[in-house]
């Protein structure tokens, strides 16, 4: 206590040690001890007979059984304290000793301590010799054959300047790749990590300096004469073994077990890179890093297949993802990994792949967009702010924005759906295209042209159809405008009425038979004005005649500039429906009868008679119909 | 996000649980459909004498903008509104040395949350730190935003289901508003002045229909 120090007080802590739990969850405890027991625990954790035993040589025998004797004795024993006493009076006991030894040896009269001299060490020399020469041949090895690396290396920098320095291509690699050094070795890093990927597989590879390669490769090709552009370099890289070969991801559209079309994604284009050992390095890792591009695609396309609720499920076997699109119509995403040896048994299916480029171009964006987004956070971004949150999330919180709108933020479009979207679309823009070609093709009496929009997003685009009449464009012409949606396609009518069709193609076929329809009934009125006849009347909706199986049929009556002459025509949706029907009025001849007694009664209007358009001269209906008007209005 | 309406419901000789009730019944009868809980509370914060003049600082949150933290800010000649992020709790904790809570003026209104249509009715108790204080009725017209044009509407759709308790003359906060746009810091003031209101009162005995 020579130090007036802090006063520590050690308690155990006021909870007990719990015995038992019980079933309705009561917690029993222990009873705590009391103080005498608590020490008496305390005292007997002390092990006095570890330091003891190292002191004393002989006669702990003794002692030692007296002890174990004594710890018996002591669970039985009313007094606990026997043992500890015991020990204790040993130590005093042993600790004066010590101190009288030590008093004594300190006046050095009656005692010296002196220190023990030790026994020296026999060496054996020869022994010695010989690991020493050992060793000293060892590192004469080492030294030697860095020489000999030394001299290869100067030996051949001198024999052929063409071959790059180790250190510049490594420069050129360090330019384009990230690099680190590990230890003694260059690790390299292929991966999509700093451009924003998630991706979990790393894409590492080791940097060595290949000699070995370039020895056994140099002789064959000096004895050739030629000394080409080096296909080896100074460098190798080795990529793991995952990601060697060539990969990538094809997009089929199927029906029906047919396919629709096609689209191979390679990243590295037409050019697909043999995977030859004495590959030059940068497209090696192209293709490598290529591959880990390819697999992180599938990867995330896979995931979202099985995540998301399609109404019809998704399917995903193998290295192969399968969604419906449209009823009947398939999008098949494989993965398609290749190693160097069957790469030429794969040949023919990339001429599938003549199609189209757009579904290749979309999954390829979509991953890439992915990527940007993880790195790029939209502004402001504040400091004290989360990163992560769109920025319409973040600016719900002042905007006060509902539950309802902030649910809405969470949903996210996963890059299935909107891959599947595309698809949708490209789908229906070719359906659409080849119902507008047929019928163009079919029809030649009104024109059907079509001119589609060159900007379109790729789940939107936009034609715009005319329909018009040869030689008569000025007269008139049906624009429509129809928006190629991704299950729906929207027409806007020349009227300004808006029709939503489904993806069934034959909605639209009917659709513009109902317009070819209508422009030749709008035709003839338009062309009746500027022949001078007047028009009586109009229907795009004619309830007469018989039911038609599309639509209704249309008509309008005309009549000549002079009233004596009327033009009926009666259109109908199908092919060829046109009728034409005149009717003269008063008749040019007049017998009188005993119903129609006067001439008078003739103007009331008589008899139509059918026209047989096929028989007449003409180019065209309006053409056609030109030539009847003019005669009609001559003859009168 | 359309026009609201507050209310109080007079509490007479009964619990607010009776009252809600009362009012649940008769919203379901005309066809509403509950749609869970809500939640408004309101938690007030004075400066500290060192800053001088004293100013208090209303800190709401409405479970209909959860991502929204709404602050009042009382100087006296006026009040400066407030919609900011969830972060705004938090800067309230750091300036807790010149901001302080009055603890025993928590207020909140909580209750069921009805959709009728295009109307959402919510039937909230008050509690004015724990102590029941009465019952608030809020009426949401969604597809309108400004206060003019849809004010008989609302006004008779409350009394469809209060009542001759109804309103007859729109909030006092919304009578010089009516041709603005709506907007939900408005709904907040609207509690706020009852908030404020019942606070003052001392038992849900004495809460008098604003007239």
């Amino acid at each position: 206590m020579a130090f007036n120090g802090v006063n520590i007080s050690v308690e155990a802590p006021i909870e007990n040690q719990i015995q038992e739990i019980t079933y309705d969850g009561v917690e029993i405890y222990q009873p705590p001890l009391t103080l005498s027991e608590s020490l008496a625990k305390y005292a007997q954790k002390i092990d006095f007979s570890k330091t003891e035993a190292d002191l004393k040589c002989e006669d702990t025998l003794d002692d030692s059984k007296s002890d174990s004797d004594s710890k018996e004795a002591f669970q039985s024993s009313l007094w606990p304290w026997d043992n500890v006493r015991n020990k204790l009076r040993n130590a005093f006991q042993e600790i004066c000793v010590l101190a009288d030894v030590l008093a004594v040896a300190k006046d050095k009269k009656y005692m010296v301590l002196d220190p023990v001299p030790q026994e020296p060490l026999e060496t054996k020399t020869m022994v010695q010799i010989f690991a020493r020469k050992k060793a000293l041949a060892g590192a004469a090895d080492v030294l030697l054959a860095g020489v000999e690396k030394l001299k290869t290396s100067q030996n051949e920098a001198a024999r052929n300047r063409t071959t790059p320095d180790f250190h510049i291509e490594l420069l050129r690699l360090r330019q384009n790749w990230r690099l680190k050094k590990v230890s003694n070795t260059i690790i390299g890093d292929l991966s999509y990590r700093t451009a924003g990927s998630k991706y979990l597989q790393t894409g590492t590879f080791e940097v060595t300096k290949a000699e070995e390669d370039e020895k056994s490769s140099s002789p064959p090709s000096s004895p050739g004469g030629v000394p080409p552009i080096k296909p080896s370099s100074a460098l190798k890289v080795s990529i793991p073994s995952e990601l060697q070969g060539v990969a990538y991801i094809e997009v089929l559209c199927q029906k029906d077990q047919e396919d629709l079309c096609s689209a191979n994604i390679n990243l590295l284009g037409s050019g697909a890179p043999s995977s030859n050992p004495d590959m030059h390095w940068q497209q090696k890792l192209e293709a490598a890093q290529n591959v880990l591009f390819c697999k992180e695609l599938f990867n995330q396309l896979a995931k979202e297949a099985v995540e998301l609720q399609a109404p019809i499920p998704h399917m995903v076997v193998g290295n192969q993802i399968m969604a419906t699109v449209l009823p009947g119509i398939q999008l098949i995403i494989a993965l398609r990994h290749s190693t160097t040896a069957d790469k030429k048994l794969e040949k023919p299916a990339p001429s599938k792949s003549e199609h189209d480029h757009v579904l290749e171009h979309s999954l390829h964006q979509l991953l890439r967009e992915v990527h940007h987004k993880n790195t790029h956070h939209p502004f402001p971004h504040p400091a004290t702010g989360p990163l992560g949150p769109s920025k319409k999330r973040m600016m719900a919180g002042p905007m006060a924005a509902d539950r309802y709108e902030l649910l809405e933020m969470t949903k996210q479009e996963k890059l299935l759906e909107q891959i599947v979207k595309q698809a949708q679309h490209f789908i229906m823009r070719m359906r659409t295209e080849y119902v507008l070609d047929t019928i163009a093709k079919e029809f030649k009496d009104p024109l059907i042209s079509s001119h589609w929009n060159t900007l379109n997003s790729p789940t939107q685009s936009c034609v715009k159809i005319n329909i018009s009449t040869h030689g008569y464009d000025a007269v008139c012409r049906t624009p429509l405008v129809i928006h190629v949606g991704e299950k729906s396609l929207k027409c806007i009518c020349r009227d300004g009425k808006v029709m939503n069709m489904s993806y069934e193609p034959q909605e639209l076929r009917d659709l513009i038979f109902c317009h070819i329809n209508q422009h030749q009934i709008l035709a003839i009125q338009a062309l009746a004005k500027t022949m001078g006849w007047q028009s009586l009347g109009n229907s795009n909706h004619l309830g007469s005649g018989p039911v038609e199986p599309l639509g209704n049929a249309a008509s309008c009556l005309l009549v000549s500039p002079t009233g004596d002459r009327i033009i009926a025509v009666r259109c109908e949706p199908q092919a060829s429906g046109l009728q034409v029907s005149v009717a003269h009025s008063p008749r040019t001849d007049f017998f009188p009868s005993r119903l129609v007694t006067e001439r008078k009664w003739e103007h009331l209007g008589g008899q139509f008679r059918d026209v047989r358009l096929d028989k007449m001269e003409g180019k065209n209906f309006l053409h056609k119909m030109e030539l009847l008007m003019a005669s009609l209005t001559s003859n009168s | 996000m359309g026009v609201t309406i507050l209310t109080q419901f007079p509490v007479e000789n009964k619990t607010g649980p009776q009252i809600i009730e009362l009012l649940s019944k008769r919203i379901s009868a005309l066809g509403a459909v509950p749609q869970g809980q809500f939640l408004v509370d309101c938690e007030t914060y004075s400066s500290v004498p060192a800053l001088g003049h004293q100013r208090t600082v209303h800190v709401l949150h409405n479970s209909e903008q959860p991502a929204t933290v709404f602050a009042l800010l009382e100087t006296g000649t006026k009040t400066i509104p407030l919609a900011t992020d969830g972060l705004f709790d938090l800067l309230m904790m750091k300036m807790s040395s010149f901001y302080q809570s009055k603890k025993q003026t928590k207020a909140e209104s909580k209750g069921p949350r009805f959709e009728i249509g295009d109307f959402c009715v919510k039937l909230g108790s008050v509690t004015v730190s724990s102590n029941f204080k009465g019952v608030l009725v809020e009426v949401e017209y969604k597809p309108c935003v400004v206060p003019a044009m849809c004010w008989d509407l609302i006004m008779e759709f409350m009394q469809g289901f209060l009542g001759s308790l109804g309103p007859t003359t729109p909030p006092s906060f919304l009578q010089n508003r009516m041709q603005d746009i709506y907007s939900p810091i408005d709904t907040i003031q609207q509690y706020l002045e009852h908030f404020t209101l019942f606070r003052k009162s001392p038992g849900p005995a004495l809460i008098m229909r604003p007239q």
